[in-house]
């Protein structure tokens, strides 16, 4: 899209042709300084991780402090049980939440009706469209201890002759996350694999039949690998939000964290920041407390992406 | 597929089947389970083993929910944020969308890449919340609209649309000498409704769904949305069980005191919370499924582009 009209051989300096184009760059301002205001500003607030901020304070000139907040991090005991909780759901989340959606994406690209096929996809991600705060109410209500869907269908069976308090003892959390996770990601992630496999050459698989390829073959040398670029981005991504997602999830599980009794196992990085910041007022610690989450994700994010780019010539940047 | 099938082609089959079956099973159950629950006399329920459809039917939680007035103020907030929240943002990211798909645009570089830093470098929680309470957004309506306007990763997605119009479009009307702004109402909106209905999706969904803002910047009820209602009432069910626990009804265990007190009514805690629920998530479950080619397409764009 360029201007037509009267472009000469050597290019106007740039200040006539952006007074030229004011109609276009009045489209583009007002956003970026909207982005500046709301992006910016509290990214440059993180100093005052560094300082002593209190209310009333402008941002950025309360009284340095340097790196006692950090200090005082280090000290407390809440912070390497949230730091574990953190790793241990984010590899659960890898681990086990990565793989499924692309294993059910394969699977729904095998079925051989079309409109249960469609039909199924269209139910997977219902969950999806289901806030957090419904879900959370669902889920507790299902698992609850007192006559309790899950509870009543256990001892119906006979596996369990006592109701499984589920959110009263924290040793379940682990599990009921990522239950819950798969249960509200696994049609709506699966999506961008069934896409990539509809990209597929149809040719692939037909070439490879009069070769005599089983289907399981074909599957795995056609299917998967053509998937395989799309596959080493969204793992890329994963890693990178490894220790920054799931705080709807969990806030929304534990009661906005109120419920105490899960906390040993539900505490994560981003909860604590809420607890200690909106919660307790202590601003500057919590700030601390979110730039070092910050920090962790985006050298994650960079060595997951260098690695890649090493073994696989496929990366985000 | 091509030829004839093999026995074990019939076996991956049924494993298959069978698989899709579970995952449709799980997805389903607890939601009609909990369904059956709020359409169920909550003395029934009380007896245990309710299933996918109510045993004894009762419309009272309904009735309860939709005679509250909290219910209906709640529900007012959550559809005029997503209705204003959702207009105002598919504007102010049109506009910078449109502007940015222009290679003539001076300081295009400078545009993206200004853009492109936020995505992966976050103030975070505490500095977003002083500068919105700095702002004097607290217990005040527009801190759903304000704050929310401009989400980055649509502005790419808006970007790349714009991006595959034709040149000639914008040219015949230049030479009529329209200029951009005239441009991008008269001829650019009404051509991209395929890219408005999927950001306007994401924008709603996110609008109709947030529960954060609501819990952190409102305080006054009267400006609650309807996912704050919901969790309202988890805490409160959570303080009624811990009440009767604390007061030690007996044997029993609290799920006696707490039947005890509502004996006899079609209605309980539970059926009531089941009856919100749904009618919080009913909008949205109606409308997704007819939306999905435009959200299928987003993300495809995005997983290309992001």
């Amino acid at each position: 899209m360029n201007d037509t009209l009267a472009v000469p051989l050597r290019k106007k300096p740039w200040y006539i042709r952006l007074l030229r184009q004011w109609d276009l760059q009045l489209l583009v301002i007002p956003p970026i300084l909207y982005i500046l205001v709301f992006n910016y500003i509290p990214m440059y607030g993180i100093i005052m991780a560094f300082q002593e901020f209190r209310l009333g304070d402008t941002m950025g000139m309360s009284e340095w402090v340097g790196l006692q907040h950090f200090r005082d991090l280090w000290a407390d005991p809440n912070f390497p049980r949230a730091m574990r909780n953190n790793i241990v759901m984010g590899l659960m989340r890898i681990v086990i939440g990565f793989p499924l959606p692309i294993i059910f994406a394969i699977m729904l690209n095998e079925l051989r009706s079309i409109k249960f096929k469609k039909t199924t996809q269209t139910i997977s991600y219902l969950p999806h469209f289901i806030s957090w705060p419904a879900a959370g109410l669902l889920i507790i209500t299902f698992l609850h201890v007192d006559n309790g869907t899950m509870n009543n269908m256990l001892m119906s069976m006979g596996i369990i002759s006592e109701p499984i308090g589920f959110f009263i003892r924290s040793e379940y959390f682990w599990g009921i996350f990522i239950v819950t996770h798969i249960w509200k990601v696994l049609g709506w992630e699966a999506i961008i694999f069934v896409a990539a496999i509809t990209g597929i050459d149809q040719e692939l698989y037909e070439a490879a039949s009069i070769d005599g390829a089983s289907r399981l073959q074909k599957i795995w040398y056609i299917t998967v690998q053509g998937i395989k670029p799309t596959i080493i981005i969204l793992f890329i991504l994963t890693i990178g939000s490894l220790m920054s997602t799931s705080f709807d999830q969990i806030m929304n599980l534990t009661n906005m964290m109120s419920n105490t009794m899960l906390r040993e196992r539900a505490e994560i990085l981003q909860t604590y920041v809420f607890r200690t910041g909106i919660g307790q007022r202590r601003f500057s610690f919590a700030s601390a407390v979110g730039l070092l989450n910050t920090v962790i994700n985006f050298i994650l994010l960079l060595s997951a992406n260098w690695i890649s780019r090493k073994w696989s010539e496929t990366s985000l940047f | 597929m091509v030829g004839k099938h093999k026995a074990s082609d019939y076996v991956i089959d049924g494993v298959i089947i069978l698989v899709m079956l579970i995952v449709l099973v799980v997805v389903m159950y607890p939601l009609l389970n909990a369904l059956a629950i709020s359409l169920n006399h909550a003395d029934d329920t009380a007896r245990g083993g309710i299933g996918i459809w109510p045993r004894e039917f009762a419309w009272e939680s309904y009735r309860n929910v939709v005679n509250n007035t909290i219910t209906w103020r709640a529900y007012g907030v959550t559809v005029a944020r997503t209705v204003i929240g959702t207009v105002t943002a598919l504007f102010s990211t049109g506009i910078i969308a449109y502007g940015m798909a222009h290679s003539n645009l001076v300081g295009r570089k400078f545009y993206a890449i200004f853009c492109l830093i936020p995505m992966y470098f976050v103030g975070g929680l505490i500095p977003m919340f002083l500068l919105i309470r700095a702002m004097g957004l607290f217990n005040n309506f527009w801190v759903y609209i304000i704050p929310t306007q401009i989400g980055l990763f649509n502005i790419i997605l808006m970007r790349t649309f714009f991006q595959t119009l034709p040149e000639s479009l914008e040219e015949s009307a230049q030479l009529d000498g329209a200029n951009y702004l005239t441009i991008f109402f008269k001829i650019i909106i009404p051509i991209s409704t395929p890219i408005i209905a999927t950001i306007a999706l994401f924008i709603g969904v996110f609008h109709w769904n947030d529960w954060f803002f609501g819990n952190v910047y409102i305080t006054n009820p009267a400006l609650r949305p309807m996912q704050n209602v919901l969790m309202g009432l988890v805490e409160e069910a959570r303080f009624a069980e811990m009440m009767a626990a604390i007061a030690g009804q007996g044997g029993g265990g609290m799920g006696a005191a707490l039947a005890a007190a509502g004996r006899g009514r079609p209605t309980s805690v539970r059926s009531i919370q089941m009856a919100t629920m749904f009618i919080t998530i009913i909008p949205v479950i109606i409308v997704y499924p007819f939306l999905q080619r435009y959200f299928i397409k987003g993300i495809m764009v995005g997983s290309v582009k992001g």
